[in-house]
């Protein structure tokens, strides 16, 4: 049975049966984009789709959703089903991990996924070729689900193809590196879209754009917005899943990507540990409630 | 040749201390330091170190105790953890990874402090002034009006 | 028509570009934008529209407004105001047209914005006419047109062998002077147009201000400010003092304004805390009343060109388009 119809059954079971009271999935919006999608009724559902546009991370929707201290109150906890792939998936474990919510309030419909295509999202994919962070990919199963549709084929990828494009950057001079970055942070305009589309990215209030500039101003310019992407990839290790989705959103086609995974590197060769496996925080987080690791 | 401007961030109990101790026992030790005393050094975090370089810092320094004799038992352990994160980023930026140094000095280590003061300077001094911060938003002209005297404080 | 060849239309840029700043779309890695260029080699002459509108040539993305000095009892003001002459050349109709949306702001209103008035009064556009539409663009259904020549000081248009040159202001005539033109029968083709898009009229807007359509539509919305950023028209600030390294011995701040926008979370946010559009719906409502109710209330056309960046750069397809084609059909 196509994924599509899997997804559309699933939806309509939970809804019907008062599960949820959201699915947030996708669907096809207008210019023939696939779009975030949220069904509130068992009669939409045929709204819902999968395909190989479905680049969004829907994870990013949830703690709106989900966290009762946003100016909601409520009796009973709420519940949601959310559409992931196995990247996306990932990003819930780091939120449970940082009980952002409890696990019982999301049904993870689970996506074993072939790959997005390139210029998805935006209406400009290219049939056949798929994202860079697909090739990349090394799981094709999300890691945490309630429901899988789907079995994704053992996909062979080493961790060196993970950080294979590192490399480059890796093996010129410092300063070669600094004009590169002044030259990719030269066209940023502070949209705040890699961190809006961030499903970590959860701060009331940024650090990086306090009325009372603590340690960034608010201009446009180089010094600050160099120090706004470093200290957010910073606040990202050990914490980001690598779903690129900030780098796809980026008007300006910045390589935000690359910061992060030099993270995610860096975290894996010290401290041997990867984003989202399992539901427990960044090693570089501290936990105040017990023994320090 | 160029004299570089050195932030060096001092925890309270034991490198500031030491470095005081440095100055009473008059170790020659470098003016190039400015010292910035903070409760622990796990309090240093990136976008202290961060700012310092966009301000125009050519080195900086952060100094806390040595592990396991944090006044606040594992204050330290979470530098300890997090500048080499931090370290490699930057250097990934395109900082020469000399200019950022995170070393551990008690406070009866007066003598260790204006050995890696010292160090640090000349290293820092070798590579050259930092690059790294940017100019600032291009002044156009400048047609000074001066304000008659309001009486505002001083 | 009066023609200039490839050549004639190079060289007399190149020349302009030794006089003034030339700006026109580059190719900045990868990104197509209106950058400074040294020599009309740079110049990109075949797209739909750059990344960004030209309104960064006149309401820079951060701009210095004061240096405050402090020194004991004085207090000293540097003003800083943009000098030099510029001319932006491949302007599309839509971005000078997003152009008379920011004038109604800084110069038509009282106070004058010395800063824009000035680099306004500096400039020079020489437009390019689109051969076709894009594939998102709808300035025809807003009142523009891919050829339209009423915002620029001279109007390009492509044609056999080079571009058709029409002078529109006096502005634009003595830029001109000094380019050798061809008088060549004929008119430049017209432009491949679009299916129009419903414009829903100014006061269509008011009665579904409370429809739940904005709260679905923003379900989705990052609140990031792409589509406010990158549009031609769209001009609010933020102003704020920060501290400058001390200047002997004197404190010093400037006064600096920058780029805002009321999709973002905390545009609206008070003293006190109180935030009037916390939700997403009421900030994406307010973004398109502000274009279609708001402005053309004060000044009479929509503050919308037509361009369609909003369209190409939103990650989560909020289409302009969309809900100005349901606002006309919950309008019947």
């Amino acid at each position: 049975m196509p994924y599509t119809t899997q997804i559309q059954d699933k939806a309509r079971e939970l809804l019907a049966g008062d599960q949820v009271s959201c699915v947030i999935g996708y669907e096809v919006g207008s210019r023939g984009r696939t779009r975030p999608a949220f069904i509130y009724d068992p009669d939409d559902v045929e709204r819902l789709v999968w395909n190989q546009n479905c680049t969004h991370n829907l994870t990013t929707y949830l703690q709106d959703k989900l966290r009762p201290d946003r100016g909601q109150s409520e009796e009973e906890p709420r519940r949601v089903a959310v559409v992931v792939k196995p990247c996306d998936s990932r990003a819930i474990n780091v939120m449970l991990a940082e009980n952002h919510f409890a696990r019982e309030q999301v049904h993870v419909i689970g996506v074993a996924c072939d790959g997005i295509l390139e210029g998805a999202g935006f209406g400009k994919a290219t049939e056949g070729v798929l994202q860079a962070r697909c090739e990349r990919c090394s799981e094709r199963t999300p890691v945490v689900y309630d429901t899988l549709i789907g079995e994704a084929p053992e996909v062979e990828t080493s961790d060196e193809a993970a950080f294979a494009d590192l490399a480059d950057l890796e093996a010129m001079t410092p300063s070669e590196r600094a004009e590169f970055w002044l030259s990719q942070f030269d066209r940023c305009i502070r949209c705040y879209a890699c961190r809006q589309v961030c499903p970590m990215c959860s701060c009331p209030t940024c650090l990086f754009e306090r009325d009372d500039s603590l340690w960034v101003g608010m201009r446009i310019e180089l010094n600050e917005k160099r120090t706004f992407h470093l200290g957010r990839a910073y606040h990202l290790a050990g914490r980001c899943v690598g779903c690129d989705e900030c780098e796809r959103v980026c008007p300006m086609d910045i390589p935000i990507s690359l910061l992060n995974r030099k993270l995610a590197k860096e975290i894996e060769v010290q401290f041997a540990y990867r984003a989202g496996e399992e539901p427990v925080p960044s090693p570089i987080i501290t936990i105040l409630s017990g023994e320090e690791g | 040749m160029y004299e570089p401007k050195i932030i060096g961030f001092l925890c309270r109990w034991c490198s500031y201390t030491g470095a005081d101790l440095a100055g009473t026992s008059r170790l020659k030790s470098p003016w190039n330091l400015r010292a910035v005393r903070v409760p622990c050094s796990g309090r240093v975090s990136p976008e202290l170190i961060m700012r310092a370089f966009d301000e125009g810092a050519d080195g900086v320094l952060v100094l806390g105790c040595h592990i396991g004799e944090c006044h606040y038992d594992n204050g330290n352990h979470r530098t300890a953890k997090r500048m080499p994160v931090l370290h490699a980023l930057m250097e990934f930026a395109g900082l020469e990874p000399e200019r950022l140094r995170l070393d551990w000095v008690s406070a009866s280590e007066g003598q260790r402090f204006a050995q890696i003061a010292t160090e640090f300077t000349e290293t820092v001094q070798a590579l050259g002034p930092c690059k790294w911060q940017q100019n600032g938003l291009p002044i156009h002209t400048a047609e000074v009006m001066e304000v008659p005297d309001a009486g505002v404080g001083g | 028509m009066k023609v200039v060849s490839r050549d004639g239309l190079a060289a007399w840029l190149d020349s302009l570009a030794q006089q003034k700043t030339l700006v026109a779309p580059r190719d900045v890695d990868g990104v197509l934008l209106y950058r400074p260029v040294a020599s009309s080699a740079e110049i990109v002459w075949d797209y739909t529209r750059p990344v960004l509108s030209i309104k960064e040539a006149f309401f820079p993305a951060t701009e210095r407004l004061l240096v405050i000095e402090k020194n004991q009892q004085r207090v000293e003001l540097q003003e800083t105001l943009p000098e030099g002459e510029q001319v932006i050349v491949g302007v599309r109709p839509c971005d000078a047209r997003g152009v008379k949306a920011l004038d109604t702001l800084f110069i038509e209103t009282e106070p004058v914005d010395t800063y824009y008035a000035r680099r306004r009064a500096n400039t020079t556009l020489v437009g390019l006419a689109c051969k076709e539409m894009g594939e998102t663009c709808f300035c025809t259904s807003v009142g523009g047109a891919p050829d339209d020549p009423r915002d620029v000081d001279v109007m390009l248009a492509e044609v056999e062998g080079g571009y058709a040159v029409q002078a529109v202001t006096e502005k634009g005539e003595a830029l001109l002077a000094g380019l050798a033109l061809q008088d060549v029968p004929g008119e430049p083709p017209k432009p491949v147009l679009n299916e129009p898009v419903p414009l829903p009229e100014t006061e269509a807007w008011p009665p579904h201000f409370d429809d739940q359509f904005w709260e679905d539509m923003a379900e989705r919305c990052l609140s990031c400010r792409i589509c406010a950023y990158v549009c031609p028209t769209c001009r609010c600030f933020d102003v704020r003092d920060e501290a400058l390294p001390a200047h002997n011995g004197h404190n010093r701040y400037e006064r600096i304004r920058c780029w805002d926008s009321c999709t973002g979370e905390v545009y609206r946010r008070i003293a006190g805390g109180h935030n009037p559009r916390a939700d997403k719906g009421q900030r994406l409502r307010n973004r398109f009343f502000c274009k279609f109710y708001y402005y053309p209330q004060q000044v009479g056309s929509a503050a919308c060109t037509g361009c369609g960046r909003c369209i190409d750069s939103c990650p989560v397809n909020i289409d302009i388009t969309e809900v100005m084609h349901h606002l006309a059909e919950v309008s019947r």
